[in-house]
């Protein structure tokens, strides 16, 4: 209940912040638009445009809370509330994952007007969606607390996010470069995403597997949370 | 526990520096305590253990019986923390605030109505858009929402004006009056004044003196300086108080007295034994301010500090 309280907080405190709105809605679907308005046809990047939209609208939601419960001193009144730092780091990954996902479903129905083929599976596309959004929440909440300024946490979420939008294969293929360029995709937790979103939507995949997709980012998921609890306790 | 707050050899080292070193104190149930220091003296840190802020490197706590290490979530519940900073959340209103503290610790909502009452809040504005001093009164009704046993509040009147910092100090006074323990930390020296009934004082992560406030005084060895004047001046009058050992200034006798008390008996008796009459009489009780800084004043010869 306390983390469905503390998430709550989350949402009316945070939704109209600069960094949220910034990064979190402007630019994926900026870069969404343009890509359909490119290309007409936006079957095979719909799932790469969608993913950087979850990401960057987790990311950025997840982060601008951080740095400004961080600089403003707002996240001790949490810490010394009778909560564990588990529900705290839950309650942030919901926010940004309800973020995200919002953004993201303004982005798939900016994309639907510019898709030829129907999506191939509902269900799955929400299953992907959905841990697709707690698992960067959750990468974007621990990369904003290991960073020591605050400020600069979104300098360096971009300095992950950027290369992760090529090296996912969420634009180009992965099937279209050299191997050890594969490897490096296969490194990238977006990749994950992008080809299980692939599946869901166009009923094939890249590299991949869809079940090992769902499970590494169930598993991805899991661990950014415990570093970002294990993270809270260094920092406090 | 006759307790409300215990330290026992406490320490905080970040890496190689050590901000608190090994203090011990005690603070009652129901009374008001005040750590005093200058900056730098380890006060937050201190307040930062004790509410399971920061981790504790070495020594032992306990708050209300609980053990700040091992009982963390059964201490935070048992207090309310006021820090230096007003951090409430700005875009919520201050009810919108209120009411999150409330669901975080599980109080009755009615709670919420009742502090924004007895504080004279504007319930409806925004926390973001409150002055000063406002912010203040709603950072301290958020920590009491769910009834504290122990208050800790750091630098509670830190950048507020004299009207808003006398506001603010009534209602911490009050706060202990209903029963409250209070533990504030201060470099604030009408607050150490007139707030707690004792007080530590730190100075580089440790405690160089604790006590009541006329124990503190005692201990520097300040006395109390009586400035009179009586007419007729006599040379009888001269010889009684010789052992006090007075001395001229701006035609008025200086005398330096440990106990006031017998010092103004014994001048009464002589009065009536004399025929004097006192024109002026003027007493200088040493303050809390000596205390402090003959104290923490920096051993360095010539040093301004």
């Amino acid at each position: 209940m306390k983390v469905l309280t503390i998430a709550e907080k989350e949402l009316r405190e945070y939704l109209l912040k600069p960094g949220s709105i910034s990064w979190g809605v402007v630019f994926p679907l900026v870069f969404t638009l343009a890509f359909a308005v490119r290309f007409g046809d936006v079957d095979h990047l719909a799932p790469g445009l969608l993913t950087i939209s979850v990401l960057f609208g987790t990311t950025s939601f997840v982060s601008s809370s951080v740095i400004f419960e961080r600089r403003l001193r707002t996240f001790e009144r949490l810490l010394v509330a009778p909560v564990s730092y588990l529900e705290i780091v839950l309650a942030k990954v919901l926010t940004g994952s309800i973020f995200g996902l919002f953004v993201g479903l303004v982005s798939l129905l900016f994309l639907r007007f510019f898709m030829v083929y129907p999506i191939w599976s509902i269900p799955f596309l929400a299953v992907y969606l959905v841990l697709s959004a707690v698992a960067f929440s959750a990468l974007g909440l621990y990369v904003s607390l290991v960073v020591e300024n605050p400020i600069n946490a979104m300098t360096w979420l971009n300095l992950i996010r950027l290369p992760m939008m090529f090296t996912s294969g969420a634009i180009v293929s992965l099937l279209l470069f050299p191997r050890w360029f594969i490897a490096v995709g296969l490194l990238t937790p977006m990749t994950y995403a992008v080809d299980g979103l692939r599946f869901a939507m166009l009923h094939y995949y890249d590299v991949v597997n869809p079940l090992y997709a769902l499970l590494v980012l169930v598993l991805l998921a899991m661990v950014f949370v415990y570093l970002s609890v294990t993270r809270i306790e260094r920092l406090y | 526990m006759a307790e409300a707050v215990v330290a026992n050899n406490l320490v905080k080292r970040y890496g190689d520096f050590e901000a608190v070193k090994g203090i011990s104190f005690r603070v009652k149930r129901g009374e008001a305590f005040a750590l005093l220091g200058p900056n730098g003296a380890g006060k937050t840190t201190t307040v930062r253990m004790l509410t399971t802020l920061t981790s504790i490197t070495s020594g032992e706590a306990y708050v209300n019986g609980f053990n700040v290490r091992t009982e963390r979530l059964a201490v935070r519940r048992s207090i309310g923390l006021v820090p230096d900073v007003s951090n409430l959340y700005d875009e919520l209103t201050v009810r919108e605030n209120l009411l999150f503290m409330a669901k975080l610790y599980d109080a009755p909502r009615e709670r919420v109505d009742e502090l924004i009452r007895e504080f004279e809040l504007p319930a409806d504005k925004k926390f973001g858009k409150l002055s000063t001093g406002f912010k203040r009164r709603a950072t301290i009704a958020a920590a009491l929402v769910h009834e504290p046993e122990v208050l800790f509040l750091d630098e509670p009147t830190n950048g507020l004006d004299v009207h808003s910092a006398r506001a603010v100090r009534s209602l911490i006074r009050a706060l202990n009056r209903r029963g409250m323990t209070v533990f504030i930390t201060t470099h604030n020296m009408v607050e150490a004044e007139t707030i707690p009934q004792r007080i530590a004082i730190m100075k580089a992560g440790r405690i160089v003196a604790e006590g009541k406030r006329s124990e503190l005084a005692k201990l520097v060895g300040r006395k109390t300086v009586v400035r009179l004047s009586v007419e007729p001046m006599s040379s009888s009058l001269l010889r009684a108080l010789e052992r006090y050992n007075p001395s001229f200034e701006e035609g008025k006798l200086v005398f330096e007295v440990d106990n006031l008390d017998g010092f103004l008996e014994e001048l009464c008796s002589l009065k009536v034994e004399l025929g004097f009459r006192v024109t002026s009489l003027c007493t200088e009780i040493p303050g809390i301010e000596d205390v402090f800084v003959e104290l923490t004043k920096c051993p360095c010869r010539g040093c301004p500090l």
